[in-house]
Order: C-alpha cells, then structure tokens, then sequence
C-alpha cells in the first residue's frame, strides 16, 4: 500500500462519519489492492514503476474522493457541503461558547456598573436575553458565511449529480486536497486571529461597545495595573501563536505540539487565575464595590471553563483525525 | 446526435444503470461476494458498473437490510463479503417480476410505435 492510496483514502472518509470511517477505509483499500493486482496480472515480480501506474489508474478510476465520499454520504445538496463541515462544526464550537462567554460577562459588568441595587431576576432576565440574541446572531453569520464560502470552493461540482461523473480528476489534484492539512491550516489561522484579538482586549476602549460613559472611554483593564502583568498576558499569547504558526507551515500537528500547547492553557489559566484574586484587573469604573470580588471570581470560573472545554475539543479532535 | 442529445443521453443511461445495477447486485448476491468479485461478476454479465458508484451502493443496500456483510479475516487479504437477506431476496423476486412486465410493455410499445 503507497503513500498515494493512503492520501487518497483518507481524502474519502475524512468527509465521512467518523463511526464508518474505518470499515469503509478497510474495504476501499481491499478494493483498490484487488484492482491493482487483478490488472497487474500474472507478473510475479512487478517493476515498481509498474505497480505505480497501474495504482494511478485504479485510483483515477476510482475517481475524485469528494464524489466518491458523496456517494456514501448519498446526502442531498447542502447549504454547508463536506467541504466545509468540520470547519463549521469547529467553528461553531469555538464561536458559539466565547459569545455565551463574553455576552455573560458583558452584561454582568454593564448591569453591577449601571444598576445601584442588583436584583437577581433582572441580571438574569438581561443577560439570557442579550445572550440568546447574540448566539443567534452569531450562528446565523457563521452559517451564512461558510455557506457562500463553501459554494464557492466548491466550484459547482455538486450540479454533476446524478449526471455523467467528471473525468477532468486526477491523482495529480490529489496532493493538493490534502484535508486533515487544510483543515489543520484553516484551525491554524483562525487561532492566530483569535489570539490577536484577545491580545487587542487590554487596549480596546470601553467606548467600541458602547459603556464608553462608565470610564470616560478608557479601557476594560484597570490603568493602575502593572505592566509585568501585562507583559506576561502578551508572552503566552506569543507563545500560543508561535505553536500556531508552526501547525501552519507544517500544515500538521503532533502529540508534543498538542501536549505543548495544553501546558501553555493552564499555565495562561494558573496566571489569570493569580492575576484576578490577588488585585483589581477590570477598571475600578466598571465595578461596583460590593460586586467587583464576585465579578473577578466569575470571570475565573469562565477561564477555567474555557480551558477545560478546551482541553476536551483539542484531544478529541486528535483523536478523531489520528 | 449533438453535444445536448449526447449529455442527455449520458445522463438517461447512468439514471437506467443505477436502477439496474441495484437489482444486478441483488441477484448476484444471492452466492457471497466481496466488492471487487461482484463488480467483475456484474462486468463479465455485460452490466457496465463503475467501482465507484457499486461501493457506496453496498453499503446502502445493507444499511437497507437487504444485503447482510460480513468480513472475512480467514483469507492473506481481509475481505468484506454481502450476501443477500432474506427480505432482499424477496426484493429481488419482486425487481425480477417487474423487470419483465417493463421488458414486455416495452417491447409492446416500441413495436406499435414502429413505422
């Protein structure tokens, strides 16, 4: 079995179930063994160019893997297409939990800061409400923007079905549909963009999400704390990068990046964790004096939640890809 | 016949073939086949089958309960055997009757409609 038929088959299951994966990995495998040899013929000792080009026909015939992978999937025209699935589900993932997050914690912060008397049921009532909204808002653009993204990557190919199946394929387009590689550059990026923008928070004014009026537009970090403090918030942020940009050139990971990179969470969590307990972070202005320890403490429980769940995604989508 | 007629024509057949190779399948299976085996059977019975399109279509078959598989590691190569079930076979007897009443009414209506 070549390097080749293992690309090509993982570019079939990979836009498969992960249950049948395995089965239907094995029985394209046997196939493709029983074709090469069946065409090879009664040569006891094939060249290897031989094998070689005969394993390009099979395989050619065979055909382009997204089909072949629609063919077991059998799915109707979708508005996110297997192309784009594990990034939707993984963007979904990740998107969906930081806007519960960070909805909670905004409306937390706005409502201890504006409110003199803190009842229970409006905090609640404003923030479920505020975060309903903006989980909506925040499924409906990432559907919608995976969803044109996606037709336009996939070039029209899903109007060939049921008709005459496309010839122009080639093993050659094998290697650049590389999809656990794009998958991993696509995750890659994102990261990056995601750590700049928790880089960009201590520098952010209050006035882009309009409770600018709470500290006259400074910002959400209190000015009053050390620079050591934010000096080392930047270090792990640089440091995750630098694991990211690494999973991009190599558009691959390994156990020892992925053991790297959980050190890096929980020792980012560990210093977060020290940094809220032991002094004031959020500007004086946007807590009220009763209510700033119990902001602090929730904004811990939201960190350590991040990083758990973070945890979890991160193995079980090494495994699954494994 | 021209470029359209040619397409329409590709894409009427594969649509017949499809329907075809369910029922060839079926009956082929009634003796124990692995993929590559039942694609030659169906080749070498002048039932053009491409192996991408008869792969997933086993898989379907089975989860439809009208094949039943099961691999076979006693062989050098592990193989993924179907044979058909028992309600398969009936599926089958029912394709079988209807493909010749079509055969037939097909036959009637080319007949008349022949100058």
């Amino acid at each position: 079995m070549s390097a080749l038929t293992d690309i090509y088959v993982d570019n079939v299951v990979g836009h498969l179930h992960e249950n049948s994966r395995d089965d239907i990995a094995a029985e394209i495998r046997a196939t493709i063994n029983d074709m090469v040899e069946d065409r090879l013929g009664e040569i006891d000792h094939p060249a290897h160019d031989q094998t070689e080009k005969v394993e390009r026909e099979v395989l050619e015939e065979l055909g382009d893997p997204i089909l072949l992978s629609r063919e077991y999937t059998n799915s109707p025209q979708h508005l996110i297409g297997p192309d784009s699935y594990p990034l939707y589900i993984w963007s979904l993932r990740w998107v969906l939990p930081a806007v519960a997050i960070l909805s909670v914690l905004t409306n937390i912060i706005v409502h201890f800061a504006t409110t003199p008397e803190v009842h229970l049921g409006s905090l609640l009532g404003q923030t479920i409400g505020s975060t309903v909204t903006a989980l909506l808002i925040a499924f409906a653009v990432i559907t919608i923007l995976i969803g044109l993204g996606d037709r336009s990557l996939d070039g029209g190919t899903t109007q060939q079905l049921p008709g005459p199946r496309s010839k122009a394929w080639s093993v050659d387009d094998l290697h650049r549909k590389d999809v656990r590689g794009s998958q991993i550059r696509a995750e890659a990026v994102l990261n990056l963009i995601f750590l700049v923008l928790l880089a960009l928070i201590p520098l952010i004014p209050t006035s882009l999400v309009y409770v600018g009026h709470l500290n006259n537009g400074e910002t959400f970090i209190n000015p009053g704390l050390g620079s050591g403090w934010l000096l080392g918030y930047w270090a792990f942020l640089a440091l995750m990068a630098v694991i990211e940009v690494i999973k991009l050139v190599r558009s691959s990971t390994s156990a020892a990046l992925i053991i790297t990179g959980v050190v890096l969470d929980v020792a980012m969590a560990v210093f977060l964790t020290i940094a809220l307990l032991t002094q004031q972070v959020l500007h004086p202005d946007l807590t009220s004096a009763s209510g700033a320890e119990v902001q602090q403490i929730i904004t811990v429980i939201a960190i350590w939640a991040i990083v758990i769940w973070d945890q979890i995604s991160t193995w079980r989508a090494h495994r699954a890809n494994r | 016949m021209n470029e359209d007629a040619e397409q329409a024509l590709a894409t009427h057949e594969q649509e017949l073939r499809r329907g075809t190779v369910v029922f060839a399948s079926l009956v082929a299976c009634r003796q124990p086949q692995y993929g590559y085996s039942l694609l030659t059977t169906l080749t070498e019975a002048g039932i053009a089958t491409e192996a991408n399109t008869l792969y997933p279509l086993l898989r379907r078959l089975e989860k439809q309960g009208l094949l039943s598989a099961e691999w076979n590691t006693e062989q050098a190569r592990p193989r993924k055997y179907y044979t058909v079930t028992t309600s398969g076979a009936e599926v089958a007897a029912a394709l079988h009757s209807q493909w010749l009443e079509l055969n037939t009414s097909i036959t009637k209506l080319w007949k008349e409609g022949t100058p």
